[in-house]
């Protein structure tokens, strides 16, 4: 059982989406000790002893992370499909503390698909939290 | 999309996974980054019966100078490169997505072997050496046209694992070339090539163009063949032109 099916099916935790179920997409885009992998390219059993920070835990105390709520403010969702995917994928790209400019986010941001935004709210959104630290 | 059923181990040294290797024999299969194995399991075109996770076997997760343990991460040579050939760093970024790279390892690529993978390709043009080990033979090592014999098919038997990959200390003075295209950044390439030139001797080879990564003298001689994502003559004519753009790199006359 991948990862993800174990997210979703044992835990319930539905936020981990599954797209293409074999690396393209990135909408199963989970943190494991901090680094962004494809849930649904790992067993769970895999998983055993390591940490995983999935799109239900970014939100603090029950209020959205900066993130989040910059994904909000700049409408970086519509479906909502490839979000949970690029809320992880972005947070572990903060976390590294890269610089992260208009220049290098959309091929960092290449493993995710989104079929509704167009990317560009996206970006904006990260640039806009990058840009507070 | 689920995979069948297997059983599961995780060891704790060489000895115990080459044990297990050796215990299972074709039913088993080692899992390195799984970016690979994953994705085939779970649709199904392999089935093994036993996994032997290679991931907390210490001797395989180090490096020591331009010798890597197969399970070091694609990720963990971007982050330090120090020391290994610069036409490897400009290589690595193009393996996958950084999530993919996460995961992904050195020796999972070579023991994959897929024809438009990178490292087989850097392998060959570096003239790397495989180190194979077995529970029940003595250690071998091969160079790279000897490990790689086809198209997902290397020499590695049933019971053996890679278990590091030498490349030769890089020249000061060196000089090098990498090019490669592909529909977008993360996707296998259509066609892809690198140069070194060491000492006056130039070394050529074309990658994602046919059944292996091939060593070229002149690019007439490259053998492309046609698939779903690109016809032969195509992957040939833009190997070609990337055979030029990489040796213009390294200061050559194409
Ligand atoms: C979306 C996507 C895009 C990708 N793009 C690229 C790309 O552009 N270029 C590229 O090169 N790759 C690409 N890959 C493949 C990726 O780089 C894989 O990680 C790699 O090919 C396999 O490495 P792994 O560590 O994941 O191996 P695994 O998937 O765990 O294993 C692959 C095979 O090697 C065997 N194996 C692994 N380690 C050993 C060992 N030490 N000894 C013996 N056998 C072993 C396994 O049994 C299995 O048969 C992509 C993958 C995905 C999902
Ligand atoms: S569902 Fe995992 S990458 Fe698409
Ligand atoms: S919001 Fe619909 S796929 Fe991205």
């Amino acid at each position: 059982m991948t990862l993800a099916d174990f997210l979703r099916d044992r835990l319930r935790l539905t936020g981990t989406h599954l797209g293409c179920e074999h690396g393209v997409c990135g909408a199963c885009t989970v943190l494991l000790d901090g680094e962004a992998v494809r849930s649904c390219l790992i067993f769970a059993v895999q998983a055993a002893g390591h940490q995983v920070r999935t799109v239900e835990g970014l939100a603090k105390g029950g209020e959205p992370s900066p993130l989040q709520r910059a994904f909000l403010k700049h409408r970086a969702l519509q479906c909502g499909f490839c979000t949970p995917g690029f809320l992880t994928t972005a947070q572990a790209l903060l976390d590294r503390g890269l610089p992260l400019d208009r220049a290098n986010l959309p091929e960092l941001l290449a493993g995710n698909i989104c079929r509704c935004t167009g990317y560009q709210p996206i970006v904006e959104a990260i640039l806009e939290v990058a840009s507070t630290r | 999309m689920k995979a069948a059923p297997f059983a599961y181990h995780r060891p704790r040294s060489l000895a115990e996974a080459l044990d297990l290797m050796a215990e299972h024999g074709e039913e088993g299969k080692a899992l390195a980054g799984g970016q690979s194995l994953v994705p085939l399991m779970v649709l199904r075109l392999a089935q093994p019966a036993v996994l032997v996770d290679l991931a907390d076997v210490p001797e395989l997760q180090h490096r020591d100078g331009t010798r890597i343990g197969a399970m070091v991460t694609n990720a963990a040579l971007e982050r330090d490169g120090s020391g290994l050939p610069p036409v490897v760093a400009a290589a690595l970024p193009h393996i996958g997505h950084f999530q993919i790279r996460n995961r992904g390892t050195i020796g999972g690529s070579l023991a994959h072997l897929d024809p438009a993978a990178e490292w087989p390709a850097l392998a060959l043009l570096l003239e790397a050496r495989l180190t194979l080990r077995s529970r029940d033979r003595s250690e071998r090592t091969l160079g790279a046209e000897e490990f790689m014999l086809g198209p997902l098919t290397t020499a590695l038997a049933a019971d053996e694992l890679l278990t590091a990959v030498t490349f030769p200390e890089w020249p000061s003075g060196g000089r090098w070339g990498f090019a490669e295209v592909a529909r977008r950044p993360g996707d296998f390439a259509l066609a892809g090539a690198a140069c070194t030139v060491v000492g006056g001797r130039r070394r050529v080879v074309v990658f994602a163009t046919g059944a292996l990564p091939q060593r070229v003298e002149d690019p007439s001689e490259i053998e492309a063949t046609g698939d779903l994502h690109a016809p032969a003559a195509y992957r040939a004519a833009v190997a070609t032109r990337l055979v030029e753009r990489v040796l213009i790199q390294a200061g050559e006359q194409p």
